[in-house]
Order: C-alpha cells, then structure tokens, then sequence
C-alpha cells in the first residue's frame, strides 16, 4: 500500500465542522453528543407528539385511518357541548381548593421544621413521606380513609360530634375529599421548596427586626413573606399547572362522579379520546386546557411580581 | 507507563468499542455472530383478554388447555392480558400499526364502528371453514352477534351469555325471617323484601335492602332495566327511532329514586359496590354470573333469584361474550385462528360452568353434568334459566356505547347520574338521552 493511500487528505468539510465556531468561540461538538440521548426521545416523544396533538386538534380522527381536516370545528363543538363548562368549573373549583389549602400547609410545614428542635429532621421526613408514595396508593388509601360509614376521617370527626360526612359520595363534598388526598400528597414537596427559601433569608435581617422590638408575626408578615416571595410564586404556580391537569386522584377515587362533580377536564378528555375514540375532538379540548393553564399561570406570576407585601 | 485519558481518547475508545460491536453482531468483521438455535416450526396465535377477575382464572384454563392439547401439532395461543378500560385503545392503535393481535375478547352489539373501520372480520366463510357446527348455537347468540346495517354478517362467536339478576344474603333474609325458597316476584314484593332487611341508623341506612351506588352502573343499569319493563325502549327493532316511550323512562327513573329518597331501602354512600355486598352492607344486589366465582371462594352465605317484574314483564340486561378475529396483513393467519376458536368453543364447558355465564350451544346445555358442574346450580339457576327474559342488549350502531345501560361512566351514566344526586330533572336527563340518541341512529 502506497503512503498517499494510507495519509488520506481528511474532507474538507469535516475538518470545517471541526473547526466551526459561534460567537468567537470553536464548538464543542462533544457537548451535543452527551445531549443527544435525551433530546432524541424529547424530540421524538415530545416535541412532535405536541405538533401532532395540534394538528390532530383541527381534524376529525378515530385511530384509524388518516385525520380528516375540518379547520375549526371541535373547538366550535367544545364552545357548544354542555359538558366542557361543567368541567372546567369543576377543576377551577378543585384548584381553588388545592392551590391556597396546600400553599398554607406547606408553608406551615416549612416553618415548623425550619426551626432547631431535636425532632425538625424527623419531622420533614415525615411531612415529605407521602410525595414518594405512587398517586395511585394515595387514591386507594383515601378512599378507604374517607369512606363515609367506615372512614377513620369520619371516625375521627364523630369523636368531635360531627356527623358523618358523604366525602365522596355527594356532588356537594367530593371536590373536597379529593382535595383532602391531593393536599395531604403534594404538601411535602411545596415544603421543601419553601423550606430551600426560607434557608436562604439571611438570619440578620430577622434578628434586625427582633432587636427593633418586631413580634414574630411582624418578622413574619414583613420579612419572611416578602423574602419567600420567588418561592410562593413557584410553588403556586407548580401547584396551578397540577391541579388544572389532576386526573389520577379523580380517576381512582371517583373516575369523576358522583353526577360528574368531580370530572376534571383531563377526565373528560379521556374518555373522549380513549373511550369514544374521538382523537380530534380530545386534542382540541387539550389545546383549550394549555392555553387556559398559560393564561392562568401568567396572570398569576405577573400578580405575584406586583403584589406588595 | 500511566496514559492520561483525555476526552478525545475516551470519545475514541467508546467509538472503536461500539462500532466492533456493530461489526461483530453483522458479521462482516470476520467475526459471525454465533447462530441462534432454529427456531421450531409453531403457529404463535396471539390472543387478547380483558377477563381479569376469577373468570380470567378460568379462561387462562382454557388457553392452558388448548395449547396442551396441541402441543404436539404446530400451534399454540399466546394470551395477553390487556385492562377493559384501555381494550379498545390497545386493539385499535395496534391495527393501524398493522400488529393487531389475532382474536379477542368482544361484547355483541358493541362493534359496529370497529366494522366500519375494517378492525374486525366477518365471520361466517371462515367459521364455516373451520366446519363449526352454528347450527348448535343458541339462535338468540348467533342473531345477537350478528350486524344488521352491515350486511347481517357474523363478527363474533358467542362463548357465553350473561344476565343481570339478584343475589340475596342468606344470613339478612333469616335475620328478616324471610324464604328464601319463595323470592320475590313483582316490584312490590321486592321493595317489602327490601324494606324488611334494611338497617338503619337514626336517618342512614347502615345496610342497604337493595343495594345500589349513588352514582355509576348501579344506578343506570337498574333504571334501563326498570325502564325495558315498563315499555320504554332506547330504540326501535328498525334503528331509526329513539327513545320510545319516554314516559315509561321517566317512571323508571323515578322508581329508581324512590329507593334512596321515599323507601330509603338504599343508601347513596356505598362506592364500591361488589365489596359492599360481599362485607355485608347490602342484602339484596342485582348483578351478573361473573361476581359468582369471587364471592362462593370468600364463603360467602348467598343465593340468588331472578330479576322480579317490576314493570310489565320481567325482562333483565343482556350481554353476550365472545371471541372476534382481528384483521392481518398476513390473511394466511386466518385458518388456524378461526379452528382456536373452533377448539375453545367446543370445549366451552368449563368456561359455562366455572368461568361466567350460561352456555350458547346446545350440546353443552343437553350435558348431564352441566347442572353439577362448577359453581353450585342453586347460585346459576337464575342466571341460566333467566336468560329467556334477557332481551336488553347492546344497540348495534357505530354509537353503541351511548346506549349502553351497564356503564359506569358512559353517556347513559353521565346523564342519569345528576338525577340520582337530584341535580337533573329526569325529564330534561330522559329528553337529553333521546336527542343524542337520536344522532346516533342517524350516523347508523
């Protein structure tokens, strides 16, 4: 073999790739190989599956067979179906519920083990517990414990003399037990990013405060809130993009009766897509649900950003 | 000497390594991959199932059977069980991937949109192929697995029928002092029944008479039955006309409600509702040949009788189960498919007896030991000589599921179940099933 076969010159524009750069500065070609496994699936699982979800939502389309396009209808069909107002209340409601009933708990958690106290690592050890417990354990296990003739939740409360309460079995209280079981779920994990902040005010400022004769509710009212306000807003809006999307809870505990008060809009996009097989109608109403999570969560985060303490 | 090992040479090695994988799995380095063992010549039939309560114990008895019966001749089923609740997802998406599973668990009268969608195949050539014998196929299975508006063709092969009828718990009649030898008969005698082994607690009912949920299939499946009697009917034999009668509908609804609110024979509390009656909270429950099995093995101390007439005849819900063939690319599949199907339904006795619901075929039911087989006759009788009153079945159009009365979330279910909560009138929720109804006989 002679020596020009075996000193190839490399291909130009392999050695330009080599060589490019961006800003300035050459490209670490590297970098994007280590992404590559995880931007592959993204791409493929995600990225497309969304563009193909909202294409979808603009045909009609049972599985088989290819979509067929009709512009706007299902979005006409949801404005017109009585059954899409009834859901969205019934999830608004159910945020209502869930995003100021778990931001107060977790808060009251985060502070309670913030403190130095011989049981504080015990203590969110335990408050956290239940956030690694599967949602499906959590709906099983709350439906006994909410079980209105044999519950222990109203065992308890008969103690107290209240009668037994229907938690899910009337229209009027099961967003309420429902709520019980997603609080009692997702509080550990809003304390711990409560906790991440309250860890991050600097103990000057509160003992400032003390030294100026401030109560513990003062420093609380105008240190501790204002200073935890990047991490009320995230966790409220973590809670709002939870609760708008709850399906497993509701699915477990009620599969969204009774009467349809507990059906969320995920609920029912379900059994529009996967019970009657009605695909375009389903991403229409998902397309409806993102943008009504976007708007509320802006509104919301643009409220926080505002809001003076 | 220590190298030291920089990116590159990592990226390198890491490269050279996985490439010399590829190379030596394709042999085209010199090195071939060592051969696999040949594989023996067997016919894989892929089955799948949603049975998956002590009926799917039964039926994985006679996959077990067939493929011992033919271990020796070249084929075997391999069954996957796949959740009722996403059956239909499953079934669909793997036929527009072209790997449909080659026959399956179906409802007569629910498929008329997977026809429509060319997702299950007509049965009749290949059936009688296969040299089964239809004619020993009750007529009433065969015509009810069968498709008007699509050519009348056979999609299904019966393996059983149900019928929804009522267990008693024999300890709550004794505690009543009632015979059980004498069950009720109308309407009347079973709200005495019921009225008689209801406990209550000051206002709530602790044990139900007759027990129901508040919501869900409970409540529908009672009210479409109720309904049937009374002459309500959710379409006409032709297809073309909804809800008829609608009175009768509405009186039914109104029966049904009078069991919480003006008999309180039933409570709204009870969620779950095989549990409920298996624990004791209910007396009297009206249910299918399925629960049986479950509830013989928890001792349980029950028998059951036949839906009482409550409205003009004694008519109760219809279901038929059966085995459908799933469309292939590979159309060869075809033969030894259809003689499984064949095999199982010839051999259907331990699934008649044991598994779920009355036996299709008249040789089965001839058998004298058809009686003293399996579950004790004196818990089956009902359901098997009760059959003559089940007529209330699946309506056969694309909308099927609309119509259904055995739902727990289904349209018929999210419709009624405001009226049990008293949210809905039960005219406005009666007026609202006629008019989607209506559609739906439209779309054929």
């Amino acid at each position: 073999m002679s020596e020009a076969t075996l000193q190839r010159p490399r291909p130009v524009a392999l050695a330009r790739l080599r060589h490019a750069t961006w800003q300035g500065e050459r490209i670490d070609w590297s970098a994007y190989l280590f992404i590559l496994p995880f931007f592959l699936p993204f791409l493929l699982f995600t990225l497309i599956a969304v563009g193909f979800g909202a294409y979808v939502s603009f045909t009609e389309w049972g599985v088989i067979g290819d979509p067929t396009w009709t512009g706007l209808d299902n979005f006409r069909r949801a404005l017109a179906d009585p059954f899409v107002p009834k859901v969205w209340a019934n999830t608004l409601k159910y945020g209502l519920i869930v995003v100021p009933a778990t931001t107060i708990v977790a808060l009251a958690f985060a502070l309670f083990v913030n403190q130095r106290w011989w049981g504080a690592t015990l203590a969110r050890t335990v408050f956290y517990a239940p956030n690694v417990v599967a949602v499906t354990v959590i709906g099983l296990v709350w439906v006994w414990l909410l079980d209105t003739r044999f519950g222990l939740v109203n065992q308890y409360l008969g103690y107290l003399g209240i009668p037994n309460v229907p938690w899910l079995t009337n229209p009027a209280w099961v967003l309420f037990g429902i709520a019980l079981a997603s609080i009692w779920w997702d509080a550990g994990f809003s304390m711990v990013i409560f906790l991440a902040g309250l860890q991050d005010i600097p103990k000057e400022l509160r003992e400032a405060a003390q030294v100026d004769g401030a109560s513990r509710f003062q420093v609380l009212r105008h240190i501790v809130l204002p200073l935890l306000r990047p991490a009320m807003s995230l966790v409220i809006t973590l809670l709002i993009i939870g609760t708008l999307r709850v399906f497993s809870q509701i699915y477990i505990m009620t599969n969204g009766g009774p009467a349809n008060a507990s059906a969320s809009v995920i609920i029912y996009i379900y059994r529009i897509g996967f019970r009657d097989f009605d695909l375009g109608y389903a991403a229409a109403l998902s397309l409806m649900l993102f943008a009504t999570i976007l708007i509320v969560t802006v509104v919301e985060m643009r409220l926080l950003r505002v809001q003076r303490w | 000497m220590a190298s030291k090992v920089t990116r590159r040479n990592a990226l390198k090695l890491a490269g050279a390594g996985a490439a010399s994988g590829i190379l030596a799995n394709s042999g085209i380095n010199g090195v071939t991959a060592k051969p696999l063992p040949a594989r023996q010549d067997v016919h894989e039939i892929v089955h799948w199932s949603w049975l998956t309560a002590s009926d799917g114990e039964v039926w994985q008895q006679m996959i077990d059977a067939f493929n011992e019966a033919h271990a020796d001749q070249g084929v075997q089923i391999r069954m996957e069980v796949v959740p009722d609740d996403q059956y239909g997802t499953k079934v669909l998406s793997s036929a527009a991937a072209g790997q449909a599973p080659d026959f399956g668990w179906g409802t007569a009268g629910l498929r008329a949109d997977w026809i429509d969608k060319d997702v299950v195949l007509p049965l009749d050539e290949l059936m009688s192929a296969a040299e089964l014998d239809l004619a020993d196929f009750m007529e009433h299975a065969l015509q009810s697995s069968r498709y008007p508006t699509y050519g009348d063709m056979l999609y299904m092969i019966p393996m059983d029928a149900m019928s929804l009828q009522v267990l008693l718990n024999l300890d709550h009649a004794a505690e009543a002092g009632l015979d059980p030898s004498s069950p009720p008969q109308t309407g009347a005698e079973l709200l005495d029944w019921a009225e008689q082994m209801t406990v209550r607690d000051g206002d709530t009912v602790t044990r139900s008479g007759f027990l129901m949920t508040g919501a869900g299939v409970q409540p529908s499946v009672t009210w479409g039955i109720v309904a049937h009697q009374m002459g309500f009917r959710r379409a006409g034999d032709d297809l073309t006309e909804a809800a008829l009668n609608p009175e009768a509908g509405q009186a039914a609804a109104q029966w049904v409600l009078d069991l919480f609110d003006e008999h309180r024979v039933a409570t709204r509390d009870v969620t779950d509702r095989y549990q409920a009656f298996g624990t004791g909270q209910g007396a009297m429950f009206l249910t299918g040949p399925w629960t049986l099995a479950g509830y013989v093995a928890d001792g349980l101390n029950f028998t059951s009788f036949k839906m009482p007439q409550v409205g003009e005849d004694a008519s109760t819900y219809f279901e038929l189960g059966g085995l459908e063939m799933y469309a292939q690319e590979d159309e060869s599949r075809y033969e030894m498919t259809a003689q499984a199907i064949k095999w199982l339904s010839d051999n259907s006795f331990l699934w008649t007896t044991e598994g779920r619901g009355a036996a299709v075929r008249q040789s089965i039911l001839d058998r004298d030991d058809y009686q003293t087989s399996g579950v004790p006759w004196d818990l089956r009788a009902a359901f098997v000589e009760g059959m003559s009153e089940a007529v209330i079945g699946e309506v056969p159009v694309k909308a099927a599921p609309d119509f259904t009365i055995y739902t727990g979330s289904g349209f018929v279910a999210q419709t009624m179940d405001p009226v049990w909560a008293n949210e809905r009138p039960i005219d406005e929720a009666v007026q609202m099933l006629a008019e989607q109804w209506e559609a739906d006989l439209a779309e054929g």
